[in-house]
């Protein structure tokens, strides 16, 4: 669950204040997934920044109805953000050391993982042997290795080729439909959140507001089905609509 | 890279013995190889050379550890809190751009003739291009690091040793290399303004002496030693460098 009250940031840069978010309320129920889409400037990093910690509030609150957890949210950054010098299984571990886990336990939680996100056969491989997409899996793995309720992707799959990012949307959901995680994910394809969420939000710039919200009741499991779905296509007509700035569908 | 580096140097040697036969160089002014090489076997025999080569890098090696952990302890405190950079950078920046051969005296002055001098002048040049290395690799330390760290709520020993070490790995050896070559010079200095045993101690008992040989072989033996050492971490660094370096 995340529920987000009255929450806005403003930047001071070189003494002037740049508003980045006007005051937003919004409620995330728990193992939902809400996908953001919105231009650039709309403010849509910064609230997956706030929510996660990253920044701090101008002003409202954010409660994560996470319990007593040290980490909360488990975050996907936009260039995987892994430790180069670290293999494959030490990234996905990274967390489990850090929070002081017996390797005989954080073992079997990597293998698990790594069978997860389908990285067997490269566990001690580096970062820079592997590709995008290959990165961004083992990032995923590290976001959800100390096993946080909330999930927060900022654009994870804008640096992949197209086929690639499919793949991973598909793996994605099914990771999502495993864990039964809450979902946050940034992202700038109107095609991917359509295709991924229960909920979009559509946000606007200059000043970052959240414009509108639509529920997403295309049938699950999806697949490349959905994508010929009608429902689908209208869907993705009104959010790329939303993003130009045309009038509001029907 | 070695082996021509050994190619270099015996294309240099066979030069040098051409000078010597074929203008007929007196051998008071340049002796030929061979001569030198018997002049430092001689020495060895008679004047233990192996002590004065090992008490030059015992000085080497306890001032460059000095300026090494005074060099990084120094870059985190300056990360940490740039108002004691601010401070102390006047300092620092004064011992650097004095001559060490104008601070050398001094430093013989107060610690006297034995092995002291040698390692403070040691660690003043070394610690220069270790700090600059490591303060500049905390500086250029990706902002999403930060942010990764922050997310998995790091304290600041775990931030330390998981991610801010091992990322300024490479510009701490590339300050180190800078750092070793520096060090040969440092300790040589040191020991031609006064010492009674040492490397330069020899160099300047061969130069008192109009003993040619024995100098052009002590100038050959630093600068073995000076390659060697920057050898030595430059495979390192271009091993890190694989490794640590930034994706």
């Amino acid at each position: 669950m995340i529920e987000i009250d009255g929450i806005s940031k403003v930047f001071q840069l070189r003494g002037k204040s740049v508003p980045a978010l006007e005051p937003l309320t919004h409620a995330v129920p728990e193992g939902r997934f809400v996908a953001v889409v919105g231009p650039s400037g709309c403010g849509k990093s910064t609230l997956l920044r706030l929510i996660a910690g990253l920044e701090t509030p101008t002003s409202g609150t954010i409660r994560l109805g996470a319990g007593p957890v040290k980490r909360p949210v488990g975050f996907v950054f936009q260039d995987a953000v892994l430790l180069p010098w670290k293999s494959v299984e030490a990234n996905i571990r990274f967390p489990l050391d850090t929070a002081g886990m017996e390797r005989a336990r954080s073992d079997a939680v990597v293998r698990e993982l790594v069978a997860l996100v389908g990285l067997r056969g490269f566990e001690q491989a580096l970062p820079r042997q592997l590709s995008g997409g290959m990165r961004q899996r083992t990032a995923i793995a590290r976001a959800l290795a100390d096993d946080p309720p909330i999930l927060l992707m900022d654009e994870p799959f804008s640096a992949v080729d197209l086929l690639t990012r499919e793949t991973l949307n598909d793996e994605l959901l099914r990771i999502w439909q495993r864990t039964g995680k809450t979902v946050m994910l940034v992202t700038h394809s109107v095609e991917e959140a359509a295709y991924l969420a229960d909920e979009v939000m559509v946000m606007s710039a200059r000043p970052g507001r959240l414009e509108r919200t639509y529920a997403v009741d295309l049938p699950r499991p999806r697949s490349e089905e959905t994508k010929l779905d009608r429902a689908y296509h209208e869907l993705v007509a009104a959010l790329r609509r939303d993003l130009r700035g045309g009038e509001a569908p029907r | 890279m070695l082996i021509r580096g050994l190619a270099g140097l015996a294309a240099i040697l066979l030069a040098w013995l051409a000078a010597v036969h074929l203008f007929g160089v007196p051998g008071y002014l340049l002796p030929a190889p061979l001569d030198v090489a018997r002049r430092m076997v001689f020495l060895h025999e008679n004047a233990r050379l192996a002590d004065h080569v090992a008490v030059t890098l015992g000085q080497l090696a306890w001032g460059y550890l000095l300026g090494l952990v005074l060099g990084i302890a120094a870059a985190l405190a300056f990360a940490r809190a740039p108002i004691l950079e601010r401070l102390s950078m006047p300092l620092v920046l004064l011992l650097q751009t004095a001559p060490k051969i104008a601070i050398a005296p001094l430093l013989l002055l107060w610690l006297g003739l034995g092995p002291a001098p040698k390692i403070v002048l040691v660690a003043i040049v070394t610690f220069f291009p270790i700090m600059t290395g490591v303060l500049s690799g905390l500086r250029f330390l990706p902002r999403s690091y930060g942010d990764l760290a922050r997310v998995l709520r790091l304290s600041a020993r775990q931030r330390f040793v998981h991610i801010e070490l091992p990322a300024t790995l490479p510009t701490l050896l590339a300050g180190m290399t800078v750092a070793s070559t520096l060090a040969v010079t440092a300790v040589v200095i040191g020991e031609l303004m006064g010492a009674n045993q040492g490397i330069g101690y020899l160099l300047a008992a061969g130069q008192e002496s109009a003993d040619t040989a024995t100098v052009i072989g002590m100038v050959l033996l630093l600068s073995f030693i000076g390659w060697g050492l920057y050898e030595l971490f430059e495979q390192v660094r271009r091993r890190t460098q694989e490794r640590f370096g930034h994706v």
